[in-house]
């Protein structure tokens, strides 16, 4: 009948010295504990609200029991709401984590710091109605207007709001500056601890930081150029570059030229990194994914913005005297713009380009290692742009797979796993003169791709066995053996025997792609000729879901 | 009777005979005959009550749209009173499942209420609970018209006799013409009739809720006008002497207000009453005559008012008020309360530690601050060396209290400061010496609230003990006792003119009193909750007063009608400000936000159909500013409208 079982009733009268209650007892006085514990309850509310809190605490209810004159219960009282535990396998039972406190090892821990004094600090939390960005307000969703945020952000320290309307000197408050000065030992010294993660977390989310901006965007283009060699510097910088612009406070449009040039040094730069060991690629991976985002988000205000970063780009990779690290940084920093950069800037130049990568990536051509493994590299970039072209394709022109050609897939599906590589090319080769779409794909690819060190790579021989079924299964039966071929063909070429016949087929590959451009309209052809340009590299870039629709 | 006399002859004889057996199976099929019509008795009540107030409910949802409003009315007092019967007749068990069953339908309007019935577990409880023991007692008044009233009449006549005990606890009051359509909510809150005739009555009574005159406000509005009379004929007068010229007329102005207060004085000290001075009715804001004797103003502060208020910015739905806030830092919950001096300088703050600890913020404050220099540069000096003395404490440590402190507030000229306790006393303290003056002793239970009138030497004071009390700070002993308040007296504050005071309580009303008579001059009924806080515009005309739901209410003093509430905030609103020339109300909450209300729209669209009945007009929102974590404890406007907020970082959030 009442909330209060008569079972706590009698453990309470055990509690203090009546062993044996009897049960109608307990059973009367049931309804009354509740009845006075609620009205106690009700009693601590009203302390509560006059101390000004919504949470209820022990000291609360001390005071209302001193309100009724009882003696306040001991061994409650904290500052703070006391925190239940769950009993583990119980829904609704909770107890206190009341620890056993071992007195000798109290004695002997060393004297806490002794807590904080109270303390009153002023800010302005709005100004003639506005509310300023400085960090003591909450963050406001985001920057209302970017003459409206100039106006509120530039002259806006904590400490000098009524500076706002005079002309303004710009000055850094003391904390802004120790915030600056520690952000800037972190990156130079100890760019790989916890606490530098937790510096990037601040970087991305206060608001307040605006007037660091011009200091922060010298401070990284300064220790760029000055700390090349450096990778985890320039790591820790662009990682900084990063935070500050997803920070939704900044206004940092202004500042982008003056933070362009690093990026693209990260991205392009001949020689990044104190050895020939170090992992640049990385950094110049991180800085392609930046400058896209960079242009995805700024591009509409900086019209100019994209074109001439593409230029510096696509200089960059059409210059052959540059370096294979320069050339690798132009393509992932192309492709990071989007497949239709890719499209247009990246495919017509493929051909080309193969021929002057080709000699490189030989092992006979090519007796330098490093230098073949990085034309490998650029390979394998090239390969990621291609690919996540096609993927966007293949996005936006779902029904290129179109389900009749499901059935004769299937049929030779057996066929195509079983040809030789020779055979199969031959067979495709000339099912292609009648079919023309199809011959794209017939160009038999280049077992290069398979070549490609898989370390970037994504394919996997395993993974392109499965993939090839349904890509190919857009076109013909005929494609269906090209590929598999073409994955036995990795298998037999990764240890780089057959260089010259990949050779062959990769300038057959351009041809094909040369005609694919020609009639550029047509998009399910673009993808045919980009398939058979990589191979199965390219299946990873098709999405699952279109996969499963085939299989 | 008989039939248990012959019962007893039998068993008797049955004894007598020695027929042992028999008499077991006599005394068996007794006592099940017995517990079987107690068992079926008690299902009948319950069940009927439970079917009974089932069906009224059902029929009054299914009623038509027009009567609906007014016949779902019904159904709380129905409930309660069907509840407290089923106690009162010891069917715990029942009462309980009927109330569970059906509390849902009225937690909106009456959550507090039915958290408070809840408990009711036996029939002594209803006795002992006020809230109980005077909704039985009195009979709620429920407003019906005419049809409805037929409706319902009707229908408890032939489907729901049972109801009928119950709905003759609910008083009818029958209405010619349509049925309303809309929630009077003042109506609809509070259970028992009587107090909305004693609001009705409280309500006829006169009141003068005009300014004072000779305020300095007015001679400054005078003195701007004439200086704006010389300017337009073309004396172009430097403001320097402008100045000048306004306080030569101000030093004769107080010499002859001076002998004039003092010859009031006398008659105070003689007759303990002054009669009501008639109120002069100025076009724009009546003038009433001071009924209290205040303190003098030096000339310098009196100065430095006229100061801020040439300088006070206009405040409007357009140009909003700058904020500055003021954050306690590492309170670990202890904060109670806070209070800032009119300009912002001094800032208090009142501790469950039983300490008081007040700030000079020009000290620690930011330089630049075009607030800070308004003449408290004496006071500043006085605790400057008084804190350099002491350990290096930023701030000045009061202690004094055995108990938490609940509240404080300053004088308004900051020399002294007010704090209440759960001690049972309130004291007052020098910011000047940062020591404790005077130990005021009265209350017989915590003081919730304590406010300096606004001219200062008096103050009043809200207790627990549900009695609102006036004090002088000369004295020792209350002036007045304000008694009325069913419930805790949880806050209080000033007319402008000094002659009410308005105190806020859990009862759910707010009353307000005559300082000179210690009567209740107005009641308002309205709130669903307990009221935390108060504020009166500075015309003197208005009230907002803000409760623990988040609702902000607007009320016409001198009609004692309300603007509709309106849900100002998801949680308690600590506080209220109206600007300095009532534009604006400012509001800060529990939920960590500072609003800005627009008033003069609102309040117009009151005034001008203040002949129609029906509240129509809301607040306006102008600007909700979040802080970061920290509940708004206290607000503040100050002479030159600047915003003063102040509250304690919520840590853990």
């Amino acid at each position: 009948m009442s909330i209060v079982p008569k079972e706590t009733i009698e453990v309470i009268a055990q509690s203090i010295g009546i062993p044996n209650l009897s049960p109608d007892v307990a059973l009367a006085l049931a309804p009354d504990v509740e009845y006075r514990l609620r009205e106690i309850i009700q009693e601590a509310i009203k302390c509560m609200r006059h101390s000004k809190r919504t949470v209820l605490t022990a000291d609360d209810m001390d005071s209302a029991l001193n309100l009724r004159n009882i003696e306040p219960i001991y061994g409650f009282a904290s500052g703070d709401p006391l925190k239940f535990k769950r009993a583990i396998g119980h829904k609704d039972l909770f107890y206190l984590d009341d620890r056993e406190v071992d007195f000798k090892e109290v004695i002997d821990a060393p004297l806490p710091k002794a807590p904080l004094d109270t303390a009153v600090v002023t800010h302005w939390l709005a100004i003639e109605g506005v509310q300023p960005a400085i960090p003591e307000n909450p963050p406001i969703e985001a920057i209302v207007a970017p003459q409206d945020g100039k106006k509120m952000d530039h002259g806006k320290d904590d400490s000098l709001p009524v500076d706002l309307k005079l002309p303004i000197k710009h000055v850094l408050s003391r904390e802004l500056q120790l915030y600056f000065d520690k952000i800037g030992e972190l990156i130079l010294l100890r760019p790989e601890t916890a606490l530098f993660k937790e510096a990037l977390l601040s970087l991305a989310k206060d608001s307040g930081l605006h007037p660091l901006v011009p200091y922060f965007s010298y401070f990284i283009a300064d220790e760029v150029s000055r700390n090349l060699s450096n990778l985890s510097i320039l790591f820790a910088l662009m990682r900084v570059l990063k935070s500050l612009l997803s920070n939704p406070h900044i206004h940092i449009e202004p500042y982008l030229h003056q933070m362009m040039p690093s990026i693209i040094t990260c991205l392009v730069a001949k020689r990044v990194g104190e050895q020939v060991s170090d992992n640049h690629w990385a950094i110049r991976n991180f800085a392609a994914k930046l400058v896209s985002s960079i242009c995805r988000r700024y591009g509409h205000v900086y019209h100019n913005l994209q074109s001439r970063l593409t230029r510096t780009l696509i200089h960059a990779f059409l210059d052959p005297s540059k370096a294979l690290t320069q050339h690798y940084g132009a393509i992932r920093g192309l492709s990071a713009l989007g497949p239709s950069v890719v499209r247009l800037l990246i495919l017509p130049n493929l051909e080309t380009y193969m021929q002057l990568l080709d000699p490189e990536m030989q092992l006979d051509k090519q007796k330098n290692e490093l230098k073949r493994k990085e034309a490998w590299r650029v390979y394998g970039s090239l390969l990621l742009a291609a690919g996540s072209c096609l993927y966007d394709r293949l996005r936006l022109f779902p029904g290129l797979l179109s389900p009749p050609d499901i059935q004769p897939w299937k049929t030779n599906k057996k066929i195509a796993l079983t040809h030789l590589p020779n055979n199969k090319r031959k067979a495709s080769s000339t099912l292609n003169s009648h079919q023309p779409p199809t011959k794209k794909l017939a160009v038999d690819p280049t077992g290069a791709n398979s070549q490609f060190p898989s370390t970037d790579g994504p394919a996997t021989s395993s993974s392109c066995g499965s993939n090839p079924n349904h890509h190919h299964s857009h076109n013909s039966s005929n494609n269906n053996s090209s590929s598999a071929g073409n994955i036995t063909n990795t298998n037999t070429n990764i240890n780089n025997a057959t260089g010259s016949g990949a050779l062959a087929q990769r300038m057959a590959g351009s041809a094909v792609l040369r005609q694919a451009w020609k009639e550029d309209m047509d998009a399910g052809h673009l993808l045919s000729s980009l398939h058979s340009l990589f191979g199965e590299g390219v299946f990873s870039f098709i999405q699952p879901a279109d996969m499963h629709l085939f299989i | 009777m008989e039939d248990e006399d012959i019962e007893k002859a039998v068993l008797t004889y049955l004894r007598k005979k020695g027929l042992k057996l028999t008499e077991l199976a006599l005394q068996e099929d007794q006592s099940r005959v017995s517990s079987d019509a107690s068992h079926s008795r008690s299902q009948n009540v319950a069940d009927r009550y439970f079917d009974g107030y089932s069906r009224l409910r059902s029929w009054a949802y299914n009623s038509l749209d027009s009567y609906k409003h007014e016949l779902l009315c019904v159904l709380y007092p129905v409930f309660i009173h069907c509840f407290m019967d089923l106690v009162a007749q010891g069917y715990m068990q029942e009462a309980r499942t009927f109330f569970h069953t059906f509390r849902e339908d009225h937690e909106i309007m009456h959550l507090r209420d039915l958290q408070k019935l809840e408990g009711i577990l036996s029939p002594s409880h209803l006795e002992e609970m006020e809230l109980a023991r005077i909704s039985r007692q009195n009979k709620v008044k429920i407003r019906l018209c005419q049809s409805s009233y037929g409706l319902l009449q009707q229908f408890i006549h032939k489907k729901c006799l049972d109801m009928l005990g119950v709905i003759n606890q609910i008083n009818f009051e029958v209405t010619p013409g349509q049925p309303t359509s809309i929630s009077d909510d003042s109506e609809a809150v509070v259970l028992v009739g009587a107090s909305q005739d004693l609001a009705r009555e409280i309500n006829q009574k006169e009141l003068h809720w005009g300014l004072l005159e000779d305020s300095v406000e007015e001679r400054m509005e005078k003195a701007l006008s004439d200086s704006d009379k010389t300017e337009v004929e073309g004396n172009k007068e430097g403001y320097p002497e402008e100045i000048n010229k306004v306080k030569k007329t101000d030093g004769n102005k107080q010499g002859t207000s001076f002998s004039n207060k003092k010859k009031k004085d006398k008659a105070v000290g003689a007759t303990g009453k002054t009669t009501r001075s008639e109120t002069s009715m100025g076009s724009v804001a009546p003038r009433v005559k001071s009924e209290l004797t205040g303190p003098q103003l030096p000339p310098e502060v009196e100065l430095s008012k006229f100061e801020d208020l040439r300088n006070r910015a206009q405040l409007n739905s357009l140009a909003l008020p700058s904020v500055s806030f003021y954050t306690f830092l590492h309170t670990r919950n202890g904060l109670n309360c806070s209070a800032i001096s009119h300009d912002g300088s001094l800032v208090a703050g009142g501790f469950s530690d039983s300490s008081v600890k007040a700030w000079d913020m020009a000290k620690i404050g930011q330089p630049g601050r075009a607030s800070n220099s308004q003449g408290e540069n004496g006071s500043m000096q006085g605790m400057h060396s008084l804190a350099s003395d002491e350990a290096k404490r930023p701030y000045s440590l009061l202690q004094g209290h055995s108990g938490p402190v609940y509240s404080v507030s300053f004088s308004p000229f900051a020399d002294f400061l007010l704090s209440s306790s759960s001690d049972n006393t309130i004291r007052l303290w020098s910011t000047r010496l940062n020591a404790n003056l005077v130990c005021y002793k009265g209350h017989n239970f915590p003081v919730w609230d304590a406010q300096f009138s606004p001219v200062g030497h008096y103050f009043a004071t809200a207790s627990h003990d549900r009695t609102a009390r006036v004090w002088s700070i000369e004295r020792i002993q209350p002036l007045r006792v304000m008694a009325g308040h069913l419930s805790d007296v949880d806050c209080v504050q000033w007319h402008p003119n000094c002659n009410y005071i308005v105190t806020g309580s859990s009862d759910k009303t707010v009353r307000l009193w005559d300082v000179q008579s210690g009567e209740c001059a107005r009641l308002f009924i309205g709130h669903r909750s307990m009221v935390l806080s108060l504020a009166i515009s500075p015309d003197g005309r208005f009230m907002a007063s803000g409760d623990e739901d988040g609702t902000i209410i607007m009320w016409d003093l001198s009609t004692g009608r309300s603007v509709s509430p309106i849900m100002g905030h998801n949680s308690c609103v600590w506080t209220l400000a109206f600007s300095c020339e009532g534009t604006l109300l400012a509001s800060g909450s529990a939920d960590c936000m500072v609003k800005l209300w627009d008033v003069t729209s609102s309040m117009k669209a009151l005034k001008t159909d203040e002949s129609k009945s029906g509240p129509t007009s809301r607040l306006r929102l102008l600007k909700a500013l979040p802080t970061k974590s920290t509940p708004v404890y206290n607000l503040r406007f100050s002479r030159r409208n600047l915003l003063f907020a102040a509250g304690a970082l919520s840590a853990g959030s």
